[in-house]
């Protein structure tokens, strides 16, 4: 342990960290501190203490296991910037600034969990699963289902978020996302696609209160993909598969509409990458 | 070591116990200091409230206008990035460079320091100290930048006097000026 304070603790490695873990569930868990600290700062939220994972040297970094992309939970989203995955790639070069993306990490963005988080809905369309690991051992659950509300994922007493494995695939993925400004926004709504084989399948943020996706949308989306179906088509059955917020920041009705819009473009874009469209 | 009395507690998390303190070792510029900390607090808030070190500035104080940028090693090779969103003691054993490190002894500029005068890059000089830690990173690493290259670089510095255009003249002049002066 690098340091060990009352109210604070900052392990070297892993065991360390896990240690840490069950010795002080009431502390707040923080990598690069990016939400936590405008939260503390802002009162949004209060703190009995931090179990910091920054100094955890073998949460970092990505590497490639089989057929899957395994990125360390304390991996910063800047080194996500130029990963394989477009979507993740799109995803993570939207997200904050450079001087925030340096700390940021995406086992942050993960837990943290909220609707507008930038990598979700790319993990959610790829069909990404987490290691949880605890002192007694790591499960491998996909991300399909971890977040169950707002800031509550499926994360037990005891454990931590140590990786995301992400397939690694043969096709195109992009993540798109609007905000009420174009520089240093949040996703008012996001979405992002994957598509192979001829097969699109959507993901969307902030068009619920979780991470959401449906077979139905998938289903039109590959409709359009290759033809079959109109922007229209598309966009009316996004409408009915979602159930967006509605807040201080936009309506209902707006997110509707811009998860309808945000579908077809990247459904176009996967389709003239494809050669299939102009 | 210079510190400051009574920090503010209303930069970063709220008050404490007694317990509440954590003591930690912190490089800045080059001085070794031993600091005690609230374990919430920031590392802005222990650069300037505990050390006296005035370089970096707090703005947003949540990473939005990078008027804080420091570059910092902290056991992971060494970056800018925002001192506002980084718990100070997280920071333990690790050495953070600010805009004092940029510059010369007694005040001599740095080259990004003087074409941000030479460009009437700088107003009223809140976000200086972030540009030129920011620029002076890109240039490390892209002596060449182009504009765009710029643009994405600065991205996380906000400036509300310029209008940016010359800051970015600013950095493609220092650029200039060192390709010259290496060539």
């Amino acid at each position: 342990m690098l340091l060990e304070a009352p109210r604070f603790a900052l392990p070297e490695t892993l065991g360390e960290a896990l240690a840490a873990r069950a010795e002080r569930p009431e502390a707040v868990v923080v990598a690069g501190g990016t939400e936590v600290m405008p939260d503390l700062l802002w009162r949004n939220r209060t703190a009995a203490g931090f179990l910091s994972l920054r100094r955890v040297a073998a949460l970092r970094g990505t590497a490639t296991d089989g057929g899957e992309l395994v990125i360390g939970a304390g991996t910063p989203v800047a080194a996500l910037t130029t990963a394989p995955d477009g979507g993740l790639r799109a995803a993570a070069s939207s997200l904050g600034t450079p001087l925030v993306r340096t700390e940021a990490t995406i086992g942050g963005n993960v837990v943290s969990a909220l609707p507008y988080r930038n990598l979700l809905p790319t993990l959610l369309a790829s069909g990404a699963t987490l290691e949880l690991t605890s002192a007694t051992g790591t499960r491998v659950v996909p991300f399909d289902g971890f977040v169950t509300a707002p800031g509550v994922t499926g994360l037990r007493e005891g454990e931590l978020l140590t990786a995301v494995r992400l397939p690694v695939h043969v096709g195109f993925a992009d993540y798109a996302k609007v905000g009420r400004r174009n520089a240093q926004f949040v996703a008012t709504v996001s979405a992002a696609v994957v598509s192979r084989d001829g097969v699109a399948r959507l993901a969307f943020g902030n068009a619920g209160p979780t991470p959401l996706r449906s077979d139905a949308v998938d289903t039109a989306a590959t409709a359009l993909l290759d033809g079959r179906a109109t922007p229209a088509d598309l966009r009316a059955t996004v409408a009915a598969a979602v159930d967006p917020p509605e807040d201080t920041v936009a309506s209902a009705e707006y997110r509707r509409h811009a998860l309808g819009v945000l579908a077809v473009r990247l459904v176009t874009r996967a389709a003239v990458d494809a050669g299939l469209g102009s | 070591m210079s510190a400051v009395e009574n920090p503010r507690t209303d930069v970063a998390g709220g008050t404490d116990g007694a317990d509440g303190s954590v003591t930690f070792g912190l490089t800045v510029d080059g001085t070794a200091h031993e600091v005690t900390a609230r374990w919430d607090e920031s590392l802005l808030t222990v650069l300037r409230d505990r050390l006296g070190v005035r370089g970096p500035k707090t703005g947003c104080a949540h990473g939005r206008c990078g008027a804080c940028a420091v570059r910092a090693d902290l056991g992971d090779g060494g970056h800018v990035l925002c001192a506002c969103l980084v718990p100070a003691a997280t920071a333990a054993g690790g050495t953070v460079e600010t805009i004092a490190s940029i510059g010369g002894p007694d005040g001599a500029l740095s080259d990004v320091q003087e074409a941000f005068l030479a460009e009437g890059a700088v107003q009223c000089g809140i976000c200086t100290a972030g540009f030129v830690t920011a620029a002076t990173e890109l240039l490390e690493t892209n002596p060449d930048p182009t504009r765009p290259e710029i643009e994405a670089a600065l991205y996380g510095n906000l400036c509300r006097c310029t209008g940016y255009g010359r800051i970015i003249a600013a950095v493609e002049t220092a650029a200039r000026t060192r390709r010259g002066a290496t060539s």
